[in-house]
């Protein structure tokens, strides 16, 4: 399609809006959190910095339990995005590959699974927690971001394994190769870019679950980073210098993990809505 | 032969039920069970988690369903739901209008859009409580400037402009989710389309009221309803800016049910709670799944 000169102008006012309100509360929460207290609170904010200071970092790192948060959620989110690879993997190749009776029920069943309120099963899941012993234990946390990561990636999976043409997989079976070497020797590499999107999306919810862990957590041993810093807001009311090297840390996870597969993540995303 | 092909089908299908098994016996344990549990909470009393309490009836259903902080979270909650879904798919909408155009640098924006999807919750409350802070912060000193406001406010003091500043930095959050679905959506109209449609003499702004729009009427549908069950359940961004406050003015219904059970610790009434709560959302569940899943002719 052809733009004349009023549609380019639109077309980079749109632009420039959407990037100023998805892009500027960042700028200005990662660059504030290298300027000195006196600058961040000042009542004349800057845009860019014009004091230095590793101060805010270091104190997160030396003299706050963030490092400890940091490393808990590391562990859950590995965890619980492990885990539902594996699964969504095999559900996925069941669902989308293969023919089996009770198939379109179950899979609705499973999607209903996806915008299911959590906090419905809030009390029963801690009373549960509480009889398995696990309350304030990672695991729990790991088992409860892969029940609520697993509908969606399940749904995420259906873009790329439609997308892999039958015949490659009819070429093996009349080769004599059983469904599970199809499946991990075959099927598996072709939908790598697949798994490595619902890796990101099980890494994502899991590295920003609140409710479950604020609830299933209760020593500052175990809490992980969306609850840690939860608590630190409440310390240090005033630290906004902390707060901000604290939200930029946060970040850096997840933004580095999502510059390697972001690619494939939106093309799971969209093509996924593919009916 | 046809035993042999319907022996081939049974092998199948149990290889398909062997391999979904896991996921669900998974989500069997973590929501089904507890779900059905939350209903045999609602109808006893108890007090403390994994001490049975006595068989009670309805009782519960009746003081909850007579209750009006029940019914004022239910209000919120519905003008929560409204509110995020018009300012989300009008953000979206815009959005995806302009990533579907080509420009330089098109495919990495269309990625980086779903940046405020993608970062933690907690860092997203972080950055709204420094921005709107009336100490520092950024908000206030662009409005003072730009001359719109005299003096700083509390975006979080009363109660319109709390919920209106919750809706407005929870659709900040999802907006992209959604511009990527919708952008998803535009860019399956067939171009030739439009091609026919100038070569008719037909102009853009014709273009999409006839063609962009209608088409995408279906997937607008979906994600309206997908979206109205995101938005309901949002708990942390609410519980960590505003705590339900100011004097319950931001309390949906997720707030209530959490504070009712782990502040009042009044456990069988939040149970009952999630259990009217279900029963109102899956009423809307049933109609997306209904348009989300594969239709019979593509399986």
């Amino acid at each position: 399609m052809r733009r004349g000169i009023v549609g380019n102008l639109l077309l980079a006012g749109g632009l420039g809006f959407i990037a100023v309100i998805v892009l500027l509360p960042f700028w200005w929460v990662i660059s504030s959190s290298i300027k000195q207290t006196s600058e961040i609170i000042s009542i004349t904010p800057t845009m860019v910095p014009h004091s230095f200071t590793l101060a805010h970092f270091d104190k997160l790192l030396r003299s706050s339990d963030f490092p400890r948060f940091l490393a808990n959620s590391l562990i859950v989110a590995a965890g619980a995005m492990a885990i539902t690879v594996v699964l969504a993997a095999l559900a996925g190749y069941a669902f989308f590959r293969l023919k089996f009776p009770g198939q379109g029920l179950l899979y609705r069943l499973i999607l209903v699974g996806y915008a299911f309120p959590g906090i419905v099963v809030l009390v029963p899941l801690y009373g549960m927690m509480s009889a398995a012993h696990l309350i304030d234990s990672l695991l729990a946390l790991i088992i409860i971001d892969v029940t609520f990561a697993l509908p969606f990636a399940i749904w995420m999976m259906r873009a790329f394994l439609v997308a892999v043409p039958s015949e490659v997989e009819e070429a093996a079976r009349l080769d004599g190769a059983s469904h599970m070497t199809v499946l991990t020797r075959i099927i598996v590499p072709m939908i790598a870019p697949g798994l490595a999107s619902v890796a990101i999306f099980a890494f994502v919810s899991s590295w920003t679950e609140y409710l479950f862990a604020s609830v299933l957590i209760q020593s500052d041993a175990h809490k992980t980073l969306p609850v840690g810093l939860a608590g630190i807001i409440g310390q240090y009311q005033v630290d906004w210098g902390l707060m901000l090297a604290g939200a930029t840390l946060t970040t850096v996870p997840v933004v580095i993990l999502f510059a390697f597969i972001g690619r494939y993540f939106v093309t799971g995303l969209t093509t996924g809505a593919v009916k | 032969m046809r035993h042999r092909r319907s022996r081939r089908a049974r092998r199948e299908a149990l290889f398909a039920w062997l391999l979904g098994a896991p996921v669900i016996l998974w989500l069997g344990a973590t929501l089904v069970y507890p779900l059905v549990a939350s209903m045999i909470y609602s109808v006893e009393n108890i007090r403390i988690i994994g001490s049975p309490g006595a068989f009670v009836g309805l009782s519960n259903y009746v003081a909850i369903l007579t209750d009006p902080d029940f019914w004022m979270a239910f209000l919120r909650s519905l003008i929560w739901v409204v509110g995020n879904s018009v300012a989300q798919v009008f953000l979206a909408f815009i959005s995806a209008l302009i990533l579907a155009q080509a420009f330089p640098g098109v495919r990495i924006a269309r990625i980086w859009i779903i940046l405020t999807w993608i970062v933690p919750t907690i860092v997203i409350v972080i950055v709204w409580r420094w921005l709107l802070s009336t100490s520092g912060g950024m908000i206030n000193p662009l409005l003072m400037e730009l001359g719109i406001i005299d003096s700083p406010i509390g975006f979080f003091s009363t109660s319109v402009s709390a919920m209106a500043t919750l809706v407005l930095i929870n659709s900040w959050r999802w907006f992209p989710f959604i511009a990527v679905m919708l952008l998803a959506g535009i860019q399956r109209i067939p171009g030739d389309l439009y091609e026919a449609a100038t070569v008719d003499g037909v102009s853009g702004f014709q273009q999409f009221r006839h063609i962009t729009m209608p088409l995408l009427q279906p997937t607008i549908f979906v994600l309206t309803i997908i979206g109205t069950l995101l938005s309901f359940n949002v708990f942390d961004i609410v519980w960590l800016l505003t705590g339900g406050g100011p004097a319950d003015a931001t309390t949906t219904l997720p707030i209530l049910i959490y504070r009712t059970a782990f502040k009042g610790y009044r456990l069988s009434e939040a149970a009952a709670m999630s259990v009217v709560a279900t029963v109102v959302l899956m009423g809307f569940a049933l109609l997306a799944v209904r348009t989300l899943a594969p239709s019979r002719e593509d399986k």
